[in-house]
């Protein structure tokens, strides 16, 4: 700012406008690349899903833009020959149970441990979001035995139970972050108008981290949408999976790939997950980053 | 909770009798408030706490467990057999395969998406129209569901309308399909690992450069005007300001991409599942194919398992940089 400054002082207005536009130039000029490469296989799933059969299968003539009529028939077959209409069923409501219970298990211990200065709490949180830190590929086989015994094995009831293994973790680090930016002051006086500790918490802290709130349900949502190996290793019955795992297991038959119907599937769910996930990313950053300490 | 069904609601006779702490200690002398709120606190605390202990801890130690026992799918009744597991893995050729395929994974994809990561979140750095948007575009593909953009990669990978051959064969890289050089990325044990590699570097740079960024600008720009009045260069103010302010983030973020990496099983499994001829057999393929498919649940659990020395040494790091911040 300060340089800037000091050369629309020293410059005339015409060579430091131009020296700005030569400066965007440049930038939008190395972004490209960048862009390019993180949003073509996207666009290329876009349009895979609504191009005919035969037009997918054409080496002489240029793929990126439709060369036969559009096509809503991979949706058609999607919704009437395969199971994804229960496949999104479970994943909504596995989505909306693993965010119920993180809430109820996330929100109390997230305040516990930022706000009522138990001994112990430092460690307790951090060995708390270490569990998140360990990973699927170690606990799946352990765990495949409790899902056994519980008798979930084949259901999506499994994913229920498994999930907030890691949502839990993380959310309790996120909110305990955000209880700690509420005021003490906020809390004592609600305690001298009258309310005891859990009339003060439920009734003035939770109000005002209703968005830290929120944002956890966001997460416990995104996050279950992202796991494979959980779903693909509990959930075998081809009507119980959810998206991420049914679209690549149950969609291709033997050697045969539809891959109108494919992109069209793993799309429906993927692109409003991205653009969720995408609004609360430096919230998801913060909180592995900067929620440590503060 | 007590403390609730005592003082809460604006009625005014529980109001005096908050306001005359006297009145309270007389109604429970033998808990003081202290004990009061840690009962509270552990109360709260409790759920989540159980929750972890019983579907992380517990299935962590069952792990440890499992791979010192004979356990399979069929059979429920598990034998103790000692380090046999560890044994018979240590002699096992696809093993050592799977691990050097791990570490190879692992080193080159890190290497990689640093050195894209860092030159994205430098541009990002930069002020520039529609930024806000540039960089909603550019985080897409960590913020898509993993197994689901891995799809379009095995689309793009296709043996024989494969969108990059196409590119490659119009730029006049390479030849027609079936030509001598037309590259079949998914069957060819040389070019496969490479693949995998390339989708996973695709995943997560956005993740390395969205970190560095949150590092960067942590960094208060007082201090570095106060460097700059001091007489720093753009380069000591890298090396003695930026660099130590951002170390601790970016080993957070380091310690994430390690663990999400080298325990990651979709892409592989998705794209190849270990093949062509084992060429992107990675340890936790390996643990799956044994573990479920194989159902042997303890040579399984132990193949995994051998994830954890990988894993240690990044978790120490940040675990010392944690502690050594302020509460």
């Amino acid at each position: 700012m300060a340089r800037v400054l000091t050369e629309a002082r020293t410059a005339p207005p015409m060579s430091q406008r131009r020296k700005d536009i030569r400066r965007h130039v440049l930038i939008y000029a190395a972004l490209i690349p960048f862009l390019i490469i993180a949003v073509f296989p996207i666009y290329w799933m876009l349009i895979t899903a609504f191009k005919q059969d035969p037009d997918l299968y054409r080496m002489d003539h240029i793929p990126f833009w439709f060369n036969m009529k559009p096509t809503l028939r991979n949706f058609d077959i999607l919704f009437h020959q395969t199971n994804y209409g229960a496949w999104l069923l479970n994943t909504f409501t596995i989505s909306a149970w693993v965010s119920a219970i993180t809430l109820l298990t996330a929100v109390p211990a997230g305040y516990a441990l930022a706000r009522l200065k138990l001994p112990g709490s430092e460690n307790t949180g951090i060995a708390i979001f270490l569990t998140y830190l360990v990973p699927p590929i170690i606990l799946f086989l352990p765990l495949s035995r409790i899902v056994a015994e519980l008798g979930l094995q084949d259901s999506w009831w499994s994913l229920v139970v498994v999930y907030p293994t890691f949502t839990i973790p993380f959310c309790t680090w996120l909110l305990m972050g955000f209880f700690k930016t509420v005021p003490m002051e906020i809390e004592e006086a609600a305690r001298v108008d009258g309310c005891g500790q859990a009339g003060a918490f439920l009734r003035v802290i939770l109000p005002i981290s209703l968005p830290g709130v929120l944002t956890s349900v966001i997460f416990a949502f995104t996050l279950s949408m992202q796991d494979f190996l959980y779903g693909l290793a509990f959930v075998s019955p081809g009507d119980q999976k959810p998206v991420p795992v049914g679209v690549p297991t149950e969609l291709i038959r033997g050697d045969v790939y539809y891959w109108g119907s494919l992109m069209g599937a793993a799309l429906l769910v993927g692109l409003p997950v991205a653009v969720l996930y995408n609004f609360f990313l430096d919230r998801f950053i913060q909180g592995i980053t900067g929620g440590i300490g503060k | 909770m007590t403390g609730s069904s005592l003082h809460g609601g604006p009625d005014p006779m529980a109001r005096a009798a908050v306001v005359s702490v006297p009145a309270r200690s007389v109604a429970r002398p033998w808990v003081s408030h202290t004990a009061r709120r840690m009962m509270f606190g552990y109360t709260l605390l409790a759920p989540a706490a159980l929750y972890v202990m019983l579907l992380v801890a517990a299935p962590f130690l069952f792990s440890l467990y499992l791979a010192v026992s004979d356990a399979s799918v069929g059979d429920p009744v598990a034998h103790f057999i000692g380090l046999e597991n560890f044994r018979a893995a240590w002699e096992m050729d696809l093993f050592w395969l799977a691990l050097r395929n791990s570490v190879v994974f692992f080193v080159v994809a890190a290497i990689l998406k640093s050195l894209l990561g860092t030159s994205l979140a430098f541009l990002l750095l930069q002020n520039f129209k529609g930024k806000k948007l540039i960089r909603g575009l550019v985080v897409i593909p960590f913020t898509l569901p993993i197994a689901i953009s891995v799809l379009s990669w095995k689309w793009m990978y296709d043996s024989q309308f494969s969108v990059i051959n196409w590119v490659l064969s119009r730029l006049g890289l390479i030849g027609q399909f079936g030509s001598e050089g037309w590259p079949v990325w998914l069957g060819d044990p040389k070019l496969a690992l490479a693949a995998c590699i390339l989708v996973n570097v695709w995943r997560t740079f956005p993740f390395s450069a969205i970190v560095l960024l949150a590092g960067f600008t942590s960094v208060p720009v007082e201090v570095l005007d106060a460097a700059k009045v001091d007489g720093c260069t753009f380069f000591q103010r890298f090396r003695h300001v930026v660099a130590p302010m951002i170390f601790p983030i970016l080993m957070i973020g380091f310690l994430f991409d390690t663990v999400f990496t080298l325990s990651d099983l979709s892409v592989v499994y998705l794209l190849t599942q270990g093949g062509p001829a084992n060429a992107t057999k990675i340890l936790p393929v390996l643990a799956y194919q044994i573990g479920i498919q194989a159902g042997n649940l303890g040579r399984g659990a132990a193949i995994a398992l051998f994830l954890v020395p990988l894993l240690l040494p990044a978790l120490i790091l940040v675990l010392r940089n944690i502690k050594r911040r302020e509460w």
